[in-house]
């Protein structure tokens, strides 16, 4: 009442107040619209990045590397204190290129003029998926990364089988509806093949082919139609196919070799072969066996540090065990660590899918049955001479390896075609685990689906497995708060969240 | 004593209005002035004479009133005062000295009093009956505005000035703690120049600020930490480092007084800033006066550490129950103290390389930590005249922390002119302008260059000077323990380089102006800028980081007010008074930042940002608008009815522009009762007031209404983008509101000896503007929901009395009491807990659960069996973990209290404050590191035949298991982070807070250098800790002013300070 006349003051507000407010709420410093091609390039970036190969986790569990000390040497030892280290993935995931490949494929997927934009966002995305549920298992799928367009906070998990069902889906649907004929790509933004539409499809069967073949163990005739339908589409034979990201020297974090990058930063910044930061080393395991079968890998990859200075001399090679409780060793610096030229090379492009990937997978089928065309030998060799080769697409040519010691290496390590299937997969991925270093992740899905190479678990005071190599990555410990029902369901389903439940393809 | 006349002409009426709620009759009330203590003592005498004479004397012991003026009542120019002996004579005019006269006796201090004197009388004795102040009391409420205490229909609480000057505390917040019921004060353990957290009623936003607004002179000050609070979880040096708030930049010396306006009605016309409460700050001004007043106030105080971990030392530096021997062993168990029995042997290596004997050190954070100064020197000048009164003063404060190389220095400059330019024309102007300048401060949080790491995780057979200087002649940090992550403490020290300025300027100018006598327009703006600068150099040759880091923000800040008000005021005839006031506000905050990062020193040891091998510099940019009108009326009856009505009207910039406006209404009424109920003797007054009011506000941060898309730094010829934040943007975005209900009463008793004020409220926050911790798996990490509805509901209570007064001695104290019941109602659909902040590596949670206090402890237990024997994991023989959702303690304690006791004999004074907070826990870092590395003295069973583990298995088949000496330390202890319950303790404790012990100094034989007043005081901060819980660290040992509270994570450690405070008056 007595309030009423004295609104008069503000009057003049009350038409007006709000006059520039959308203006002074529009962020300076970003754009309503987005550039499709220039997330694109991100979501790259980012799913080649945060991966299992991130950090010394998996190359520890997979035996290439270790520390003496607890937090660095998780990987190797399995310490119970650090398990929940394994959830990072996950969480660096979703908001990057999960999040932005859907982006890319919101503003694409309507317009049957970017069908060739549609097709590679769809790949790639499967490609990132399969990282994802590789490690964990049931993971959000369906409604992930629907925050934003459907309000889905708490996503629900898809069990793995469905989510293998609808990438393998998604590649075939992808791989052909790429349409050579629409000169509409990516171009440069594209970071692996450019906008070549006829590679892109060859780097989809070849998934189809890596995802079809993760079946064998669970479903093999479910594996069978796929790996055959993929083999038909044609996958990546050819050196100049090679899916790879490529990377520069110098500039901001995300244009590095993600694995180079972390291990160095993690570790190797001094290169003195003494202090490094976190206690990492090659272990032993890795480097005895490349010494022992003479392999020309271990100057290409390997250095021990004399008198301050980096030494390829594979005679003094040796890598450290990872039993080592805590404590530097008094003869750190004589054990091997990555060399700076090659694996630490930052700006060596990450290799996504290889020749030698393709071969070794190829072998395997030949062995099963399911590829008649050439032999499980003859593949088998050709993958170890690709995976020789590839040092030199990493090293920038630095590192090439001679061919004569590639020669007489493949003819020491002849596929023992007389021997029992077991005894071959057991050599096809023997040379998987040396060859497609450093994939570590691959390796280790294949370690789990084929049970090759015979790792020998490292039993560690205080770990959290009993001695036994963990089967999976732990969900982060958000998810118990934040998507409790969801998460508890995925639980129900796929068992306790557990460093050895299995997933359902390594069931 | 015009209004108990007014009383009793309509006490009849009174009663009839006010029926039914009292029992006593209407006319039963004594004579007022008895009950008012007021006596008149006539001398009898009858003869028609003109001259009055008689006496002025203290009612309370009988002193002369020197200087009360004596006049007739309705003719002021007939008047006197009285002398030194209290006599006076009034000579009457004939015409006045033939009838009787009404006399008015009236003195500062006291109640005027009047009588009716007969031609008769010619000599009177008048005793003064000292002002029950409450009932004159007038203090600053919103916007400046004045009001008698008596009018207020909410709870406010004043400090003034004096009671931040002695036993200073740099963060002027700080000294609240403790003295007023209801604000929970707390300062951090981040060094001097850190920031404050006041909290008033329970915090009042899910994931917003709540900390209240503070105000100076009716203007808003901008509160922020440049580049954002530190965080429970920082790691390095942006997340890491507490860069220290707004209110930490104000002087106390030019304080006059601070007014707490705990929320709700008080706070109402602030409209959606008073929604956590209002400090008002009331700085000085001149006086006129003769020649000028200088004042000059100087302090030195010293502080060191207070509170020492109780760890064991019957075992030192090893591991596996061995102590090292070579250099190797030593490095790698720099931080274990699992080595063997501590028994002085001599083949004992460390890591400094060196032999020493195998004994306990127990001294270590003694000895890396130094004893803390402080000096302020503060000199103010005023004077003026009655057109012109001016204050200036200049302030210096220059502390070193007990952290050696940490550093901080204030300088302030403040100036207040007010103008009385004509009879209706009158303009003030105060201008502060301050530089802060810090050095190194600590970073806190995680371990990556906290240098408090080392203190306190050392080994216990290690002298920590032997890791001096924590660098070898390059200047390469020297490696003293398995992780290159724990920075070496004096690596840090000599190394770091963290430097901070920050340059302010608070400008404020007004002008206002009697368009009538009682109708003033008032025109203010004010404009509080800051520049701010903030390099923090990892150095080359760190264990981590060999090549370096740097990080760096550049922010401009600036907080702008533009306010006109008019304010009427009018009396109805005798009965009702009205004072009105409406106006409109416009508020602008812009923050122009970039933050700058970047690592690897190309050329090494060489810090600057043009040096680095990666870099970047990411602007960022707010600005947020937001536009008011309001009005309020002030409505008595009678002057012991009161009745205010507030409304407030704000449009938001960072809201959808179809919502961004809400209208926020408060009522509030006050009663004096013992001005219309006949009270016993005892109760000077009793008023009782209740209140209700709605203040709420817009979206704490702008630019969240829409999905944007930010460009990504990338070297690459191929350009990078994404969405520009993991939060999601809400376009429905509406104003949230709180709401408030006060009930509460306030009484003085036994003619001033004794005073009650309590108060209940219940406060309840809705649609909280929350930004909701959502599943990564969503693709964001937060979403901005208007969703939250929290409840905060309490009572205050204060208690102040004067036991003992004399001449020469007197006794005063006073309790503040506070319980504050916080629950979380709602966060968001579908979502009943989130996390608002966590410790180091995730070992224990603050979280938002509905039906929970808020902010919460969380985190995981040991599994039990019903019967409670220990499910042990038979792979990791280790307990099993529940669920990291268990409930482990509030993270804010619901019980607050104070208790100031002063004492004052002739010139000396003693004054003690002693304060609780009770009800809260917390969860330390530093415990759980000092149980992996086996300091705990709960890590000291099984050292000797190792470890026996008993429980049952998952399936329930009993276990037992032996952890072997060798395996003590890598296979169990070093596993026990994985159970918070183990290292969340009752935070509760009651500290002697502040202790000064004051001589004022007799004056005369300085008169000659022209001292009218000399103060010297010893003075004590955090002195004691009377009770407390956690044994190995101090219960308060907070780290970051956020949200998130609840958690130790190895700041630098609280001290205890003394000094002396010296005050001159020329």
């Amino acid at each position: 009442m007595l309030l009423l006349p004295l609104w008069g003051i503000g009057g003049l507000c009350l038409t007006s107040c709000d006059k520039d407010f959308v203006e002074i709420n529009t962020n300076p410093n970003a754009v309503s619209v987005p550039t499709t091609p220039y997330i694109f390039s991100k979501a790259l970036y980012d799913g080649a990045a945060n991966s299992g190969n991130k950090g010394s986790l998996l190359f520890g569990l997979m035996q290439y590397t270790t520390s003496y000390n607890d937090v660095e040497g998780f990987g190797s030892k399995y310490t119970a204190s650090q398990v929940n280290a394994t959830g990072g993935v996950f969480s660096n995931s979703y908001p990057t290129q999960i999040n932005e490949i859907g982006e890319v494929i919101k503003a694409v997927k309507d317009d049957p003029s970017k069908v060739n934009l549609y097709a590679a966002a769809r790949i790639w995305r499967v490609f990132c998926y399969s990282r994802l549920t590789d490690l964990y298992g049931d993971i959000p799928y369906s409604e992930a990364a629907q925050g934003y367009n459907l309000s889905i906070f708490q996503p629900k998990y898809d069990a793995q089988s469905a989510i293998y069902a609808d990438m393998l889906k998604e590649l075939e649907t992808a791989a052909t509806s790429f349409d050579a004929a629409n000169p509409t790509t990516f171009g440069t933004s594209d970071l692996i093949y450019q906008g070549n539409v006829t590679k892109w499809k060859k780097f989809a069967y070849s998934l189809m082919l890596r995802l079809g073949m993760r079946l064998s163990k669970v479903d093999a005739t479910l594996a069978q139609s796929w790996v055959t339908k993929a083999i038909a589409g044609g996958v990546i034979r050819d050196y100049a196919d090679i899916a790879k990201v490529s990377y520069l020297a110098s500039g901001q974090n995300i244009n590095k070799n993600p694995i180079a990058w972390q291990l160095l930063n993690d570790n190797y910044l001094r290169a003195d072969g003494v202090n490094n930061t976190e206690g990492g080393k090659f272990q032993e395991i890795f480097i005895s066996s490349l010494k022992t079968n003479k392999d020309p890998r271990l100057g290409v990859l390997s250095v021990v540090y004399v008198n301050g200075v980096a030494s390829s001399d594979e005679s003094i090679q040796k890598g450290m065990p990872a039993t080592i409780n805590g404590t530097k060793p008094a003869d750190f610096v004589t054990y091997s660590e990555p060399k700076q030229t090659t694996v630490l090379k930052v700006d060596a492009p990450l290799l996504i899918f290889t020749v030698a990937e393709a071969n070794f997978l190829l072998a395997e089928a030949a062995l099963k049955g399911w590829y008649k065309t050439e032999t499980a030998s003859a593949l088998y060799e050709t993958g170890i001479r690709a995976a020789m080769q590839q040092w030199d697409l990493i090293s920038g040519v630095s590192n090439v390896i001679d061919k004569a010691r590639i020669d007489s290496y493949v003819t020491a390590h002849p596929l023992k075609t007389a021997g029992t299937v077991a005894e071959q997969t057991e050599q096809i991925y023997y040379q998987f685990w040396v060859g497609i270093f450093p994939d570590a992740q691959e390796v280790y899905n294949n370690y789990r689906r084929t049970g090759y190479p015979a790792l020998v678990p490292n039993v560690y005071p205080g770990n959290a497995t009993g001695g036994k190599i963990f089967r999976r990555f732990l969900y982060p410990v958000l998810e118990q708060t934040l998507n409790r029902a969801s998460y508890n369901e995925a639980v129900q389903r796929q068992g306790t969240d557990d460093l050895l439940t299995r997933v359902w393809w390594d069931k | 004593m015009k209004k108990v006349r007014l009383l009793k002409k309509n006490q009849h009426l009174l009663w009839i209005s006010m029926a039914g709620c009292l029992t006593l009759s209407p006319f039963s009330f004594v004579d007022a002035h008895k009950n008012k203590g007021i006596l008149a003592l006539n001398s009898a005498k009858v003869a028609v004479i003109s001259d009055l004479t008689g006496a002025v004397l203290s009612a309370k012991d009988a002193t002369p009133v020197v200087g009360a003026s004596v006049i007739v009542k309705g003719n002021q120019r007939i008047g006197t005062s009285t002398d030194a002996q209290g006599n006076f004579k009034l000579t009457l005019p004939e015409e006045l000295a033939a009838s009787p006269v009404t006399i008015v006796v009236s003195f500062i201090g006291y109640e005027p009093y009047e009588l009716v004197v007969s031609p008769a009388q010619t000599a009177i004795k008048v005793l003064l009956k000292e002002s029950a102040q409450e009932l004159a009391e007038v203090v600053v409420t919103a916007l400046g505005i004045k009001k008698e205490k008596k009018a207020l229909s909410y709870s406010v609480s004043e400090i003034a000035g004096t009671g931040f000057t002695q036993a200073r505390e740099n963060n002027v917040a700080n000294a609240l703690t403790g003295k007023i019921a209801g604000v929970n004060a707390t300062g951090l353990s981040t060094g001097p120049g850190g920031s404050s957290r006041v909290v008033i009623r329970g915090n009042g936003s899910l994931t917003g600020n709540s900390q209240p607004l503070y105000v100076i002179n009716g203007m808003p000050i901008d509160n922020s930490v440049p580049g954002g609070s530190s965080l429970a979880n920082g790691l390095g040096t942006k997340a890491g480092t507490d860069r220290g708030d707004g209110i930490a930049a104000i002087n106390p010396d030019d304080i006059e007084s601070m007014t707490v306006l705990k929320g709700g009605a008080a706070a109402a016309l602030y409209g959606s800033r008073g929604a956590n409460g209002v400090i008002l700050i009331t700085t000085k001004k001149g006086k006129s006066q003769k020649g000028v007043g200088v004042e000059y106030n100087g302090t030195f105080s010293m502080e060191n550490v207070a509170v020492f971990p109780d760890f064991q030392y019957e075992y030192g530096q090893g591991d596996g129950g061995v102590k090292p021997t070579t250099l190797a062993q030593a490095q790698a168990t720099g931080r274990r103290s699992f080595g063997a029995k501590i028994d002085g042997s001599t083949d004992y290596v460390a890591a400094d390389g060196k032999t020493h004997p195998y004994v306990a050190q127990k001294d270590n954070l003694k000895n890396f930590y130094q004893t803390g100064t402080t000096l302020t020197n503060s000199i103010a000048l005023s004077g003026g005249n009655d057109a012109v009164v001016y204050r200036l003063s200049l302030s210096d404060l220059n502390a070193k922390s007990v952290l050696p190389s940490n550093t901080y220095n204030r300088k302030t400059a403040n100036l207040n002119i007010s103008a009385k330019l004509s009879d209706r024309l009158r303009a003030e102007a105060v201008v502060q302008y301050n530089r802060e300048q810090g050095n190194n401060r600590p970073i806190a949080g995680d371990a990556l260059g906290n240098p408090n790491w080392m203190a306190y995780e050392v080994a216990n057979t290690v002298d920590v000077r032997w890791l001096a200087p924590g660098h070898d002649a390059n200047g390469n940090e020297i490696f003293w323990n398995d992780a290159g992550i724990v920075t070496n403490g004096y690596f840090f020290i000599n190394k770091f380089k963290e430097t901070d300025t920050k340059d302010r300027f608070i400008g404020q100018t007004s002008i206002s102006y009697d368009i009538l006598k009682n109708l003033t327009l008032k025109a203010t703006t004010t404009r509080d800028f800051y520049n701010y600068n903030f390099t923090s150099i990892m150095p080359t040759g760190g264990q981590y980081i060999p090549q370096g880091q740097y990080d760096g923000i550049k922010s401009d800040v600036s907080e702008t007010n533009s306010m006109v008000t008019a304010a009427y005021t009018t009396r109805f005839g005798e009965t009702v008074g009205l004072s009105a006031l409406a106006g409109a506000n416009t508020r602008q905050f812009k923050n122009n930042q970039f933050d700058f990062f970047g690592q690897g020193y190309t050329i090494p040891y060489f810090y600057s940002y043009s040096n680095l091998a990666t870099s970047t510099a990411t602007p960022v940019a707010s600005t947020i608008k937001t536009n008011s009108v309001f009005a309020s009326a002030d409505v008595d009856y009678k002057n012991f009815l009161f009745l205010t009505l507030s409304g407030r009207q704000d449009w938001f910039s960072t809201l959808s522009p179809k919502n961004n406006t809400i209208f926020y209404p408060s009522v509030g009424t006050s009663f004096m009762l013992s001005d219309v109920v006949n009270m016993p003797s005892a109760f000077d007054f009793l008023k009782l007031r209740a209140s209700w009011a709605q203040v709420g506000g817009g979206g704490p941060d702008p630019y969240t209404i829409n999905l944007a898309y930010s460009s990504v730094p990338s070297a690459s010829s191929v350009p990078l983008q994404n969405v520009s934040s993991n939060s999601i943007t809400n376009a429905e975005l509406k104003p949230f509101t709180s709401t408030t209900t006060e009930l509460g009463f306030s009484t003085r008793l036994f003619g001033g000896r004794l005073s009650i004020d309590a108060a209940v409220y219940d406060k309840k926050s809705t649609n909280d503007i929350v930004s909701v911790p959502i599943s990564g798996a969503s693709g964001y990490t937060s979403a901005i929901l208007n969703s939250g509805e929290l409840s905060n509901k309490g009572i205050e209570l204060l208690v102040e009395g004067t036991p003992i007064k004399s001449s020469d001695f007197s006794w005063n104290t006073s309790f503040n009491f506070a319980y504050n019941k916080s629950e979380v109602l709602k966060l968001a659909d579908g979502i009943s807990t989130f996390s608002i902040g966590n410790s180091a590596n995730g070992n224990a949670f603050i979280n938002n659960q509905v039906g929970m206090p808020f902010g919460g402890i969380y985190g995981y237990r040991m599994k039990k069996d019903a019967a409670g024997n220990i499910i042990y994991d038979t792979n990791s023989n280790l307990p099993l973990q529940t669920d990291n959702n268990q409930y482990l303690g509030n993270g804010v304690h619901p019980y607050t209290m104070g208790l100031t006791n002063t004492f004052k004999y002739k010139n000396f004074s003693f004054d003690a404050l002693v304060d609780g907070k009770f009800g809260g826990s917390i969860f330390s870092v530093m415990e759980v590191y000092a149980t992996r590395l086996g300091l705990m003295k709960s890590t000291l069973p099984g050292r000797e035949n190792g470890l026996a583990l008993k429980g049952v298995t998952a399936k329930g088949d009993a276990y037992a298991y032996t952890v072997p000496v060798a395996n003590l330390r890598s296979a169990y202890y070093n596993n026990l982070n994985r159970y918070t319950e183990l290292f969340v303790h009752d935070a509760s404790f009651v500290k002697l807070r502040q202790v000064i012990i004051s001589y004022n100094l007799p004056v005369g034989a300085l008169k000659t250098l022209g001292v009218k007043s000399a103060n010297v005081s010893l003075v004590g901060r955090n002195l004691l800790i009377l009770f407390k819980k956690t044994d190995n660290f101090d219960p308060e040992q907070g780290l970051t002013n956020g949200s998130a509270q609840g958690i130790e994570s190895i700041g630098l450690p609280r001290t205890r300070s003394y000094g002396i405070n010296l005050n001159l008056k020329f």
